[in-house]
């Protein structure tokens, strides 16, 4: 995992604890999300929400080949998983996650809606990544990210 | 009991039409504020509304609002299931005329706990 700690930025605990916190409530507990070794495959699933006001930034979370369909799966209660269901479940994931982080920061401060792209999400170059940590659930590869805007 | 759960999310409607329809209740579903009015105006008439605040078209504390200033539905409960968490936007949320205020994420029993101190779950059934 890494971090670059500033007073006015998400905390690494803090942002674990978030995802921890509406994983046992929407995926379960039964498979613990643990820390990982950053993972060599390619992003299959992206998903953020940007925040605005008080603090600018975006939170970001990565799915790994196969994690985001068992994800949804489990969190929707489907044995068949549509590309759209994953869209739907993984962008309401980071939809609390990102609204929990911008809890957090300063306000008052708005969230957009969220994106959900196949592949890693680019972010701009007036962002930087002050927060990251690499997860696995259930042996799938994860990692979620937080980008500052930067003036 | 009917529930009319307002969220732009399938998977938060989904979920939360799981926990509802486990209790007994019926349930329909809206996208925004503006679907749910027009479902409202259609009929059945909820006896709930399960309201996320950050929708297109209608957000949820517009959707409070214009509810509240129809005298003929003031009989609907009206419960925030949202992200927004800050202190100002439940008061806002309430001053405006929400009943309950839950903060995603949630557990299923915190739902039917609320559900319970409204009036609109006896004993795990709707009353």
């Amino acid at each position: 995992m890494s971090m670059s700690m500033r007073y006015d930025e998400p905390q690494l605990a803090d942002v674990l604890a978030l995802i921890e916190e509406v994983w046992r409530s929407f995926v379960g507990v039964d498979e613990p999300l643990l820390p990982a070794e950053p993972d060599t495959g390619s992003v299959a699933y992206a998903a953020t929400v940007t925040i605005t006001g008080g603090w600018d930034g975006a939170v970001t979370l990565e799915f790994g080949v196969g994690t985001a369909e068992a994800v949804s799966a489990r969190m929707l209660g489907l044995d068949e998983i549509t590309e759209a269901d994953v869209a739907d479940a993984i962008g309401e994931l980071v939809n609390m996650v990102g609204g929990n982080v911008k809890s957090l920061m300063p306000g008052p401060s708005a969230l957009s809606l969220p994106v959900v792209s196949t592949g890693r999400i680019a972010h701009s170059n007036d962002t930087v990544e002050v927060c990251r940590c690499e997860l696995s659930w259930a042996g799938l590869p994860m990692a979620a990210s937080v980008h500052a805007h930067r003036d | 009991m009917h529930a009319l759960i307002i969220d732009d999310s399938r998977a938060m409607r989904m979920i939360l039409r799981r926990i509802v329809t486990d209790l007994g209740f019926t349930c329909a579903e809206a996208g925004d504020g503006e679907q749910a009015l027009q479902q409202i105006a259609d009929g059945p008439r909820p006896d709930i509304c399960m309201i996320d605040w950050n929708m297109p078209v209608m957000d949820g504390y517009t959707f409070v609002t214009r509810v509240r200033s129809q005298p003929e539905l003031r009989d609907i409960t009206l419960m925030m299931v949202t992200t927004e968490s800050e202190h100002g936007q439940i008061v806002r949320a309430l001053a405006a005329g929400a009943h309950e205020y839950v903060i995603k994420p949630f557990t299923p029993d915190a739902i039917v706990e609320k559900l319970t101190l409204l009036g609109l779950v006896r004993d795990g059934v709707p009353a």
